[in-house]
């Protein structure tokens, strides 16, 4: 008897795993890059690698979307505006860095005008590192962050520290 | 036991449940299709059921500055004025649940809910685009509603009758398709309108307004409206099968020409780029208006 809403609990938490695995809705934001990585992700869309295969829709709105990928190193002007648009975002959501900028600063590391790389700001999920990254990496990226979803092996992203910076 | 038939009919057939699965594989079948005509693969089967689970598992957020009673009651009140027209269509080939003289204005009246609600609750949002989308969706409302219900009097006027069982019945010996191709048509382009598919998506156009009216939903509200939409994609292809390709039937049979219809409808919707909101409302009201009218006048000539 006691076991009872435990188990309720653990079919709804897998119904609601599978679908949450089957259909991740993205949105993209540029923080401050170059426009490669943009280029690359937006070639990802196209009906050549067809990522509806997998759930994925571009979404316009942050509020629908599930995962943020976000391309570049944050610069100052961007920094709030990448919050804001993370803010907004409905609870559980993931955010995947893309391209060598975002995980380390890459050609911009240094600049005065730059925050940092982006897990500064964010708590980052997923990296795909490249410069740029080709489709099928980015695809490569977004499936392993759905398969430690599945799997329940997310790693508790680090808290960036707000506000030290800027 | 007229009551529990009642409940029944709302829970689960010929509304409901029933309807609500029918409405996700219309949505699949729809998505499937557009992707096909893309030379693309396309999504699994089970992808409105995922997107919807997962939609009502999110966390649900109430922008500053919205009527909260209006922002959690608009999308209830816009699936269940889909649902409840569903009682009296023909749903999937069967006799419709309900039925009396002149429910075929209700049913049309139930189904513009949805876009009322739509309407509304980018008004109540409170975000630019959100309103800039319900704008849009209330002036294309205006726009293809009128000839949508010319289009669909057609076949009432020569059956003599404004109640779907008996319009039914009369197009089962006649089909519309041929005695009325202009009103066949006007009906199936209205239902793109009404279901904002390309090229009407104005009203929720990506690439200029974010998301339309529903900018600011997420979580549960955005999967009631997304309900909403495909259940009324199945009401109105049924409607449209219904009172032009021959009336019910075999359910099999029945099902088959909903399919073809789907199958036409997506592939206008591959060919077609969409069009300015002005553009909408002047083809409608210079060309599709008229042309109902014209065949109106035509039965009533002739009749």
């Amino acid at each position: 008897m006691i076991t009872t809403p435990n188990l309720i609990n653990k079919v709804v938490s897998g119904i609601t795993t599978w679908a949450r695995v089957n259909s991740p809705w993205i949105i993209h934001f540029n923080s401050g890059s170059c426009n490669g990585c943009d280029i690359e992700i937006l070639a990802t869309l196209t009906p050549y690698y067809d990522i509806e295969r997998f759930g994925i829709k571009l979404k316009g709105s942050p509020r629908h979307a599930d995962v943020l990928i976000c391309t570049g190193p944050v610069t100052r002007q961007a920094r709030d505006r990448l919050l804001r648009i993370y803010e907004q975002m409905p609870e559980p959501k993931f955010v995947v860095a893309v391209g060598s900028c975002g995980i380390s600063g890459g050609t911009f590391a240094g600049c005065y005008n730059i925050v940092g790389h982006i897990d500064e700001v964010l708590p980052v999920d997923a990296y795909i590192p490249g410069c740029p990254p080709r489709p099928e990496a980015i695809i490569d990226g977004v499936v392993k962050l759905l398969t430690h979803l599945k799997n329940g092996t997310r790693p508790e992203p680090i808290k960036p520290q707000l506000g030290e910076q800027a | 036991m007229e009551t529990i038939l009642a409940i029944t009919s709302i829970m689960f057939f010929p509304a409901g449940i029933s309807l609500i699965l029918g409405g996700m594989l219309y949505e699949w079948a729809d998505r499937k299709l557009v992707a096909r005509f893309q030379n693309r693969i396309g999504p699994r089967w089970f992808q409105p059921l995922a997107d919807t689970i997962k939609l009502i598992s999110k966390e649900e957020i109430q922008p500053l500055g919205v009527n909260q009673a209006l922002f959690f009651g608009l999308p209830i009140v816009a699936l269940a004025g889909a649902l409840t027209a569903a009682l009296y269509v023909p749903i999937f080939g069967l006799q419709p649940a309900h039925s009396f003289p002149g429910d075929l204005i209700v049913t049309l009246y139930l189904l513009s809910l949805l876009t009322m609600c739509t309407g509304l609750a980018g008004w109540n949002s409170d975000s630019r685009f959100s309103i800039v989308g319900a704008t849009r969706t209330l002036t294309q409302l205006f726009a293809y509603e009128a000839p949508f219900l010319l289009a669909l009097l057609g076949p009432a006027m020569a059956a003599d009758s404004w109640q779907i069982s008996k319009i039914v019945a009369y197009t089962q010996t006649h089909w519309m398709i041929v005695l009325q191709p202009v009103g066949f048509v006007i009906a199936l382009i209205g239902l793109m309108g009404k279901l904002e598919l390309p090229p009407f998506d104005a009203p929720e156009a990506e690439t200029e307004i974010v998301a339309g009216a529903l900018t600011e939903y997420s979580g549960r509200g955005l999967a009631l409206f997304h309900i909403g939409k495909s259940v009324e994609m199945v009401i109105g292809v049924t409607l449209v099968t219904a009172f032009y390709l021959g009336g019910l039937g075999n359910p099999l049979i029945f099902l088959a020409k909903t399919l073809g219809l789907l199958l036409v409808m997506a592939f206008l919707q591959s060919v077609l780029v969409r069009l300015r909101i002005d553009q909408t409302v002047g083809m409608w009201w210079r060309a599709g208006a008229i042309l109902a009218l014209l065949q109106i006048l035509a039965l009533i000539v002739l009749k």
